[in-house]
């Protein structure tokens, strides 16, 4: 207990904290004319979510590490089960109804992968061919399966988490960009396999305005919304977009847009700045960690945070098309909550057991 | 292998440079997007945003009401309640609309067609389902609007015409506006006056738009009204009209037609114009049904006819004022003298015949007014010559418009003002026809080439009996007198007319001493009775019942008069279409309009008590 108070990251836990509080008011503002019980559902989903984070800073990673494949095993079984039993919600097929949860094999994926790949590359630098074709395996299998379901989003998150990790793990710089240009060189093939809708988004980004009613609403509403609130926002619970219900999807992935116009650039700034807190300690912590295992769990972690944060105001200011990736703690929903603060306890714990200890291959350490 | 671990540990923290920096950067590029969006585009999007929440909404001016003298509405607003629906608010459409045809009583073809138009309309849009609705009607719906979601209730005012055939031609109507009208600025669901005093003053009733800015959310619904530029009411205009005496002249003529003008003499204030058969106005703002508008143009008596303004016909004895009025002032020795009438006049080969077949014997001008005989006049005339009679009657206001304002109005026909017939007068050729003596002589009886308007003769006999002042006809009450023209009349030859037209009531032989000699007021005035000489033979062939063109060739019949004689306050003309004789026909109805203006008098007075 006392390690654990002593290992403590508090300057983490303390943006982890600020992030809640900004994340709690925004989403009120969000729907305090609409369904105001979501806010209490939210304020509880930070509850468990912060049990979550807890228990995991009390798990050691050894146990982690020796789980890492069991788990990911089993989040590929259920991801296979999905297409024979799942739940259709909102035209696609992404839920397991396990009888008292909904639950998203996909989500569980994106951790299991980050765990395993971390796991898998822990003993191993990534400049074998063999060791790379494993990792690749690894991320694509399940990748493939989420993308049929179908949800670009996770999709896009397994693979640059995969990405981040090989990177992190020292895959030789000329692979990288060979693969990107190969990416590239896919993208054709890629748009033939896309669904309509998917395309239509990509549509709609390079010229929202070709449907204004249509898809483009959304981007043409959101940019609205953040353009007006100006340097210094239209003042809490005063943003027309939100409030009129012009801003769709607004308490979700779109809260991005609530937060601008009310709070203006100054609250944009705050959140940026909140994240990029995070994120650096995130690095810091995978930096001193005590082992290649731990600083590649930090470094998962950091990625996978950076991607939903990137996506979703690329997404919601414009920039990109629209996928449907969470704001992290902003916007609402329950096991991306839950999941994000365990991910963080990850983090939190590699902070803990590296405390007081010599940094991996550094000199002076026990490898070294 | 230790060296080689070094290595790897070294290019680890490589990589972490590279994902340090990531984090700075991304986001900096996003931070510097949405900066880019708040402060560089700022103002775009937030007019934008404004122009998302924001609706101008018109609001429709009240038509200012029209009232008679005594405040009587003539044409007045009404509330009524509209039913609208929002298609894709509403959950179960047939549901929805099967409770609506039962509250509303709808039939079913109404419902279908109802389910059509919802199809073709923009779901987000209200569709008026229903209106011109009671409050009786739509209060089941009010109260259970909230198990009707998509459909609303809402308020709005309609013209009515209490008065609608007693007062067609003279109030007018309205009809929404037409292609030219939005040209001009209306909006599409406006009403614009149409015709009478609804066109005339058009300007003054309409009011103007007011503007709402309203708050709308993200469905169009209505949050909140911003601003408000309430809209300018149009006015109230008092009319001169009296409805009371108007209806007593409308009974008077029963299903007769046509056409009743009482005038105050100084003023010119119109306190009646009325013109048979009238036509429902009413029926205009609902929308008129085709088939209506074309059995009003179809139907003989050519309801739609505004007998009194735009309708002129041959004065007939009521002329002979004129001619009287022209030969005083010419000198005419007949005009102080004597002739014998023998029941005709022979001029040439033909004989021109009196109206009384035995003959008037020695008359005066004074005789030959109260019996009306023609013979003098015919002599007269021919003193006098065609265009000494045409000045007299322009300057007593005939054979021009008299400025009331409706429109279009006619102004009759006096020969001098066309010039073919001058020119056929003063013997000069003309192609077109050659100037009898005998035409002058028709006209200086009120027949043939001559006709005038009701408007014109009540006018007329206005300034007969205020001594000349030819005035403005004055629809509205209270405006000041406007006098067109004043006629160079010697008082005592104007005077010797005025007894005599007192003779044709007081005098047991007058031609109006039956039906005006007991009148309330004492009156003065002349018959006149004017030969429907064009015997139309088409008139079978229209298709027109024998009944109906026996009436068709019956003589008009006409009534002017003044009253009361020694201090006049009203003229009085009355025309009865194919009515038979001026004193028999027409100059009862003079008596119903005097009795009525008596009555009205006598209540002002009590309330004035």
């Amino acid at each position: 207990m006392i390690r654990v108070l002593r290992g403590m990251d508090w300057i983490l836990l303390a943006a982890i904290i600020s992030l809640a509080v900004l994340g709690l008011v925004t989403l009120y503002a969000a729907v305090h004319q609409g369904d105001a019980g979501l806010w209490q559902k939210q304020f509880t989903f930070w509850g468990i979510g912060f049990i979550a984070f807890l228990i995991l800073c009390f798990v050691p990673l050894r146990l982690l590490g020796l789980i890492s494949w069991p788990f990911y095993a089993l989040a590929l079984l259920l991801l296979v089960l999905v297409p024979l039993v799942g739940d259709v919600q909102m035209g696609a097929r992404r839920w397991l109804n396990l009888g008292i949860v909904n639950l998203q094999p996909s989500e569980l994926m994106k951790w299991a992968l980050m765990l395993i790949l971390a796991s898998w590359f822990a003993t191993r630098e990534a400049n074998s061919l063999r060791d790379i074709a494993v990792a690749l395996m690894l991320a694509v299998v399940p990748a493939a399966l989420i993308v049929n379901q179908p949800d670009l989003g996770t999709t896009l998150v397994l693979l640059f988490a995969a990405t981040s990790l090989l990177i992190a793990a020292g895959l030789p710089w000329r692979w990288f960009g060979i693969a990107v240009i190969a990416a590239i060189g896919s993208l054709p093939a890629l748009w033939h396999f896309m669904h309509d809708y998917q395309k239509q988004r990509v549509l709609t980004l390079l010229d929202p305005q070709s449907d204004p009613l249509g898809a483009g609403y959304h981007v043409i509403q959101s940019t609205i919304a953040i353009g007006s609130g100006g340097l210094t926002g239209k003042g809490f619970l005063q943003g027309t977009q939100g409030r009129l219900h012009f801003l769709p999807e607004q308490h979700t992935d779109f809260i991005f847009a609530v937060l601008a116009e009310e709070g203006g650039f100054i609250a944009v700034m705050l959140l940026l700045l909140l994240y990029t807190i995070l994120i650096t300690r995130m690095l810091m912590i995978s930096n001193r960690a005590h082992s290649r295992f731990a600083s590649l769990i930090c470094i998962g972690v950091a990625s996978i945070f950076m991607l939903y944060i990137t996506v979703n105001i690329g997404m919601v200011s414009g920039m990109f098309p629209v996928v449907g990736l969470p704001l992290p703690f902003i916007s609402y929903g329950g096991s991306a909550m839950v999941t994000m603060l365990a991910a963080l306890g990850l983090v939190m714990r590699v902070s803990i057991e590296s405390k007081d200890r010599i940094p991996w291959q550094r000199p002076g350490s026990p490898l070294a | 292998m230790h060296k080689q671990q070094l290595e790897s540990r070294q290019r680890f923290d490589v990589r972490m440079l590279f994902f340090y920096a990531a984090a700075p950067v991304l986001l900096g590029l996003l931070a510097m997007h949405v900066l880019q969006l708040q402060w560089l585009e700022h103002e775009k999007l937030a007019l934008q945003a404004d122009h998302n929440r924001l609706n101008i909404v018109p609001v429709l001016p009240v038509r200012g009401e029209i009232v008679d003298r005594h405040g009587k509405g003539l044409a007045v607003n009404r509330i009524a309640y509209q039913v609208q629906l929002i298609p894709e608010r509403v959950k179960d459409l047939d549901v929805t609309l099967t409770m609506l045809a039962e509250m509303l009583q709808w039939s079913p073809r109404k419902l279908d067609h109802i389910h059509k138009r919802i199809k073709r309309s923009r779901p987000d849009r209200p569709i008026l389902l229903d209106d011109k609705l009671l409050w009786q009607q739509v209060s089941p719906i009010a109260a259970r609007l909230h198990h009707l979601p998509g459909v609303d209730v809402e308020a709005g005012s309609y013209r009515q015409y209490p008065y609608a055939n007693l007062t067609s031609h003279l109030i007018g109507y309205l009809s929404l506006a037409s292609k030219s009208d939005t040209d001009a600025g209306f909006l599409a669901n406006e009403f614009i006056g149409r015709t009478g005093v609804e066109k005339s003053y058009e300007d003054l009733l309409h009011g103007s738009l007011g503007y709402q800015q309203e708050e709308v959310d993200a469905h169009g619904r209505r949050i909140a009204v911003t601003k408000r530029t309430p809209p300018a009411m149009g006015e109230r205009l008092r009319l001169a009209l009296d409805a009371e005496v108007q209806q007593a002249a409308a009974a008077a003529l029963g299903d007769r037609t046509g056409a009743v003008v009482v005038m105050d003499i100084h003023s010119g204030e119109v306190i009646t114009l009325l013109s048979q058969p009238g036509y429902d106005t009413n029926r205009f703002i609902t929308g008129l049904e085709s088939e209506q508008w074309q059995a009003w143009l179809d139907n003989i008596e050519n309801p739609l006819l505004n007998r009194a303004t735009q309708a002129a016909y041959p004065p007939a004895s009521t002329f002979k004022v004129i001619t009287g009025l022209a030969g005083l002032k010419a000198g005419a020795h007949l005009a102080t003298g004597h002739t014998t009438c023998p029941g005709y006049l022979e001029l040439a080969d033909r004989k021109m015949r009196c109206w009384k077949r035995t003959g008037h014997g020695k008359v005066s001008m004074y005789d030959a007014l109260i019996r009306s005989c023609d013979v003098y006049f015919y002599k007269l005339g021919d003193q006098l010559g065609m265009e000494t009679i045409s000045d007299a009657a322009l300057a007593w206001g005939l054979g021009e418009k008299t400025g009331i304002d409706l429109s279009p109005e006619s102004r009759g026909v006096i020969p001098a003002q066309r010039p073919y017939m001058m020119a056929a007068m003063k013997s000069e050729s003309s192609k077109r026809k050659k100037w009898f003596r005998g035409e002058t002589m028709i006209a200086s009886i009120g027949q043939g080439a001559l006709t005038a308007t009701p408007l014109q003769i009540a006018r007329m006999v206005a300034a007969v009996a205020n001594g000349g002042r030819v005035l403005k006809p004055q629809l509205l009450a209270g405006v000041e007198a406007e006098i067109l023209h004043h006629v160079e009349v010697d008082p005592k030859h104007l005077k010797s007319i005025q007894k005599a037209m007192r003779g044709v009531v007081e005098k047991p032989f007058g031609t109006a001493h039956r039906a005006l000699a007991n009148a309330d007021w004492t009156v003065a005035g002349k018959t006149g009775t004017a030969q429907v000489i064009k015997m139309s033979q088409d008139d079978e062939k229209k298709g027109y019942s024998p009944d109906q063109v026996l009436r068709r060739h019956q003589d008009h019949a006409w009534f002017m008069g003044y009253a009361p004689y020694e201090n006049p306050k009203v003229a009085i003309a009355v025309f009865v279409e194919h009515g038979g004789h001026g004193g028999s026909d027409a100059a009862p109805v003079a008596a119903a309009v005097i009795k009525a203006l008596a009555a009205q008098e006598e209540k002002q007075q009590v309330a004035g008590l």
